[in-house]
């Protein structure tokens, strides 16, 4: 044979990754929005290309960086680029010319190469801290494999935080709303990932996996559908069901949720991990499901459609067994116990991303509820400011009337002053402080916000501080 | 099988089953359930040190030494997450044991391979 030299894999870092991720993120579809939520358009998606070169997707994020603008920023490119395997229709189809144009580019080879291109160094990017996070060792068999999944069936399941934030919130039904439209990604397009799985010839447990995907997708009758079901529960509520409505409330960790599973299900080297976090999930839905169902008619007594959920606690009863008894064993009979540490890794790294979706959660709600609070503090941060005690790093800003700073967060506390003209800052769904001239905000590290300015100009300054406390002394 | 969550490090990092004392273990080389008592005359293995040169763990007492590859390939199996072990022990479910604290060795504390490179 004659030589063809190495083989060289794929590698994109550096400047190149830079302007690649650039180049990507520069489409038309990906602009800023005019508007804070989409209309009927599930091909536009903002991904602030303007900031992108700032950042550095060539390193893996750490744990304690997990909630920074980095990550959201990367949560919302892999979803847009994992999202164009998915069929979508605007619900008003695609008989407006500008529509069509939108979903032509959406799935064009383009987009989707120059997507892929960008793929892989944006999950080492945000998932490669799991590396660090989880780690199996040891001889494990299919014996003490089952002994260790089957704890999970006796342990006590407790409310989540969220579901404390939301029962605890000052404006319950916003959280339970801001709530809802954090499971719009996942839910309208249901077991997409899962369908990743369901392509090939790998024996017996194929067949298991579709019978999972079969209960998700209603078996075939379209009003059993489990995305139907969940926009009703969203109609009820008066929210909308138009993908991607929402884009903007999105935080990143509930994009991390789902992406995790596209993840999985894109790379099939990690199949295993699948099997791990599916029977996660499949074991410890049913009670999720019974707790939301209650949250929801205790927030929307009387109104709140909840089938979605206690459907789920019919149907999803028997997935967790069946994930174990019929795809799990049967597997690691076919392919041996080598693929084992796999299995066991997915299943605690999926617990891991919940934990931080959990906690992200819980405190974008307080950051909401906060808002009148955060609006006070602006006094005595502005005055640490001014008297000089504290210094830092100040960009000033003139922004005309309706310009819209698309939702971000910062990977610091900062401070917002109006110097002139008036802002509506917005801390998350439905919730906002109107800021004056000689007023402001604190602005908290991580928490997702946006704004626009509602006079003819508005001149503000953002500082960042850092970490407010230490202004306050 | 016995399935038992204890600490990595601080409180509640050592786990007794019928006498023996376990620990989990960080070498560079990887990390692992150590059985935390030297089966030479009991000396305290969580103390040991790596050898600089080889994947080898050797007892403070006498200075017997055992394989690392072994303990990660062939040791008790193990799953670490944060600052939490999940152990499948052979016992039988509902075996007594408790939880203690004992100090590692630097070379047992330390930083795993990921960390390092
Ligand atoms: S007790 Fe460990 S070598 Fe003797």
């Amino acid at each position: 044979m004659s030589n063809v030299g190495p083989y060289r894999p794929f590698e994109l870092g550096g400047a190149d990754l830079r302007e690649a991720v650039k180049r990507y993120t520069s489409n038309p579809l990906y602009l800023d929005n005019e508007e804070w939520e989409n209309d009927d358009n599930p091909y536009r998606r903002q991904l602030r290309p303007q900031v992108v070169e700032h950042l550095d997707f060539d390193r893996v994020l750490g744990r304690d960086e997990i909630l920074d603008y980095e990550n959201l920023a990367a949560q919302r490119i892999l979803t847009t680029i994992y999202e164009t395997d998915l069929v979508f229709f605007p619900k008003s189809g695609l008989s407006d010319p500008a529509k069509w144009a939108d979903f032509t580019n959406f799935y064009s080879s383009s987009n989707r190469v120059l997507g892929e291109m960008v793929r892989p160094a944006l999950e080492r990017h945000v998932f490669g801290f799991l590396d660090t996070e989880v780690e199996v060792s040891g001889k494990w068999t299919k014996d003490s494999l089952e002994a260790f999944l089957r704890t999970l069936e006796d342990r006590p399941q407790e409310p989540s935080k969220p579901e404390s934030a939301i029962r605890n919130s000052s404006d319950p039904e916003r959280a339970a709303r801001m709530w809802l439209i954090q499971f719009a990604p996942d839910f309208l397009s249901e077991a997409s990932p899962m369908i990743r799985n369901a392509l090939g010839y790998y024996g017996e447990a194929q067949s298991e996996w579709f019978k999972v995907i079969i209960d998700e997708y209603g078996y075939g009758v379209h009003d059993t559908k489990h995305s139907k079901l969940f926009e009703r529960t969203l109609e009820s509520v008066g929210l909308r069901t138009d993908v991607h409505h929402y884009w903007q409330y999105y935080l990143s960790s509930s994009l991390m949720m789902n992406n995790y599973f596209h993840y999985l299900g894109k790379n099939h080297e990690l199949f295993f991990r699948y099997l791990g976090a599916l029977y996660y999930t499949e074991t410890t839905l049913v009670d999720f499901c019974r707790r939301a169902d209650e949250l929801l008619r205790h927030v929307f007594p009387g109104t709140v459609d909840t089938q979605y959920f206690t459907e789920h606690v019919h149907i999803d009863q028997h997935h967790g067994r069946m994930a174990l008894e019929k795809i799990i064993l049967p597997v690691v009979e076919a392919c041996g116990e080598a693929v084992i540490p796999e299995i066991v890794r997915g299943f605690e790294e999926f617990q891991v991303i919940a934990e931080i979706a959990d906690e992200d959660f819980a405190r974008q709600i307080a950051w909401m509820d906060g808002g009148p609070r955060n609006k006070e503090l602006h006094a005595p941060v502005w005055e640490a400011i001014q008297s000089g005690r504290v210094s830092a790093p100040v960009a000033h800003i003139v922004e005309p009337h309706g310009e819209l700073s698309n939702t971000h967060c910062h990977n610091g506390d900062e401070l917002c002053h109006i110097v002139s003209g008036t802002m509506r800052f917005v801390s998350g769904f439905n919730s906002f402080q109107i800021l004056e001239a000689g007023e402001g905000t604190v602005i908290n590290r991580n928490r997702l916000h946006g704004a626009i300015i509602e006079s003819d100009e508005c001149v503000y300054e953002i500082h960042s501080v850092g970490d407010y406390e230490k202004c306050l002394s | 099988m016995l399935v038992l969550s204890f600490a990595v490090s601080g409180a509640g990092n050592c786990v007794t089953v019928e006498d023996m004392p376990y620990v989990y273990a960080r070498s560079r080389l990887g990390s692992f359930v150590l059985p935390a008592r030297c089966p030479h005359r009991g000396g305290p293995l969580h103390l040991a040190t790596v050898e600089p040169d080889r994947a080898r763990l050797v007892c403070p007492w006498h200075e017997r030494a055992s394989s690392v590859r072994r303990a990660l390939s062939s040791g008790v199996p193990v799953v670490r997450n944060g600052n939490r072990a999940t152990a499948v022990f052979p016992h039988d479910a509902g075996t007594p044991h408790h939880l203690t604290h004992r100090p590692l060795s630097a070379d047992l504390a330390g930083k795993t391979l990921e960390d390092r490179s």
